[in-house]
């Protein structure tokens, strides 16, 4: 994954096949399986972005399960997970930004976390529980470090349900986030994103959601933890 | 009353419609991303028609008009005003009941009565509907208070259901694995609660397979159009026939004694 500047452009673009940037009288003009636009003169920056744009933003949630993992009492256990990633179009000027595409090569699927009543639709995805960086295909998939506080009794752990309008991603060679739940009981857990890297050296990725004035970023996940 | 008094009247009016607008403004430009239309709507209003009041009753003053007398006369007023128009009473109090317990919101897809569609606003007096067919439609807020009201989009998801009829001689296991693929490979046909597909009955012209998927309540209708036509392209893909109603009608032919043919 690669922020590029317009003279590199070029170079790069293949990765993201089939985005195709032309010049043509002082003009860009950006192209992806039919969907032409105009652009000034500008910086395009591409990066990966919240996993919840498509084939249409319905929901801000994401849920990542995984096979039940056990947890002791008053512990804590870092585990890798892989998560979906969409990549995101920008055109940058000086400060300012616009998001110009979103596409992804991962094909999507969504859940219903809680009851058809009161839960919430989150995009689903499915990951191994790793418990180091695990390699990943970076145009499709992340990893997500997620720290388990379990502060009460034996808990059984199968899928985190994160607020993605809170994401951080932070990338070089691929993405990456990194996430907490704090386990209040055998089924109730708040979860959050932390804004840092889980690697050295690794930038911060341009969001897509960070205009929006934010009501709160933790997600209270009180329909089951498995 | 006297000219200064006048101007000085029509000044603070001016300033009040003034600071309305910029408070106005503010908080349209503070809250529109944080809270959903319908209530920024209602919060517009409040502070519009509170702005204006306290404005119009400081100014009374500068044209001879005591607030506290006039504030009682209004109250009579109003008396008389609501005796004299029940129903628009019955409106308005049916519209702040419908505020405080918001069956509905500005966006949702409801049926209200024999009306379905969009809501496009809740206003004290009545709500607007702009039906599936573009058009608009007022109803009194009584009437919406005192109907049935289905809120299509109330739910973050719903449920909707196919009865799929294949041929007797096709294998009905073949065909529920080929739909639950495709349900699969939907992006909105939910992951949970998990889709039903079963034979549930043998008719008379097909053996009938349920198809019950969940979507969420935005997308469900797009979701439903999509996925019957896949798997009626799917099914036939397979060679697996979608019959029409049939009946197999058998014909008695009798003879005469001289084994003519006679009409039966």
């Amino acid at each position: 994954m690669t922020v590029t500047l317009l003279s590199n452009f070029h170079r790069t673009v293949s990765v993201f096949a089939p985005v195709k940037v032309e010049r043509s009288n002082g003009k860009l003009i950006y192209e992806r399986e039919g969907l032409r636009k105009i652009l000034p003169e500008c910086e395009i920056v591409v990066n990966p972005v919240e996993p919840v744009n498509l084939p249409k933003n319905v929901t801000r949630y994401l849920e990542v399960e995984f096979p039940p993992i056990l947890l002791r009492p008053n512990s804590t256990e870092t585990i890798y997970l892989k998560f979906p990633i969409e990549i995101g179009v920008f055109a940058k000027y000086g400060d300012k930004v616009t998001v110009v595409d979103v596409f992804s090569y991962e094909k999507p699927k969504y859940t219903l976390y809680g009851s058809p009543r009161r839960g919430v639709v989150c995009r689903w995805f499915f990951s191994e529980v790793h418990y180091d960086i695990p390699e990943v295909d970076r145009l499709r998939h992340g990893v997500m470090r997620l720290d388990i506080r379990n502060g009460g009794d034996w808990v059984e752990v199968g899928k985190v349900v994160l607020d993605c309008y809170a994401m951080k991603i932070y990338y070089d060679s691929f993405a990456s986030c990194w996430a907490e739940m704090r386990v209040i009981s055998k089924s109730v857990a708040v979860t959050d994103f932390l804004d840092r890297p889980i690697a050295k050296g690794m930038k911060k990725a341009l969001e897509l959601y960070t205009t929006r004035r934010l009501m709160g970023k933790s997600f209270t996940m009180e329909w089951g933890l498995i | 009353m006297n000219v200064t008094g006048i101007l000085l009247f029509a000044s603070f009016l001016a300033i009040g419609v003034l600071v309305a607008k910029v408070v106005g403004m503010y908080i349209r430009r503070t809250l529109s991303d944080r809270i959903p239309k319908n209530e920024l709507n209602i919060i517009l209003r409040v502070a519009n028609v509170g702005i204006l009041s306290i404005f119009v009753l400081s100014a009374l003053p500068f044209v001879g008009v005591n607030p506290t007398g006039l504030i009682a006369a209004g109250g009579f007023a109003g008396l008389v005003v609501g005796f004299a128009s029940r129903s628009v009473v019955a409106n308005l109090v049916s519209g702040v009941f419908l505020m405080i317990e918001r069956p509905i919101r500005i966006g949702d897809q409801v049926v209200i009565g024999d009306v379905a569609g969009f809501v496009e606003d809740v206003q004290i007096l009545s709500t607007i509907i702009r039906t599936y067919d573009g058009l608009f439609v007022r109803i009194p807020n009584e009437r919406v208070f005192t109907s049935n009201i289905t809120n299509l989009t109330a739910n973050p998801v719903r449920r909707f259901e196919y009865v799929v009829g294949i041929s007797y001689r096709d294998d009905a296991e073949k065909a529920i694995e080929i739909i639950r693929r495709i349900i699969e490979e939907h992006p909105f046909a939910l992951k949970e609660p998990e889709p039903q597909i079963f034979v549930n009955e043998l008719g008379e012209s097909s053996v009938n397979i349920v198809v019950r998927v969940w979507s969420p309540s935005a997308v469900w209708y797009d979701v439903k159009t999509e996925l019957l036509w896949r798997i009626k392209v799917e099914l036939e893909k397979a060679g697996i026939e979608i019959p029409f109603p049939q009946r197999v009608v058998w014909l008695r032919r009798e003879t005469d004694e001289l084994g003519e043919d006679v009409p039966s």
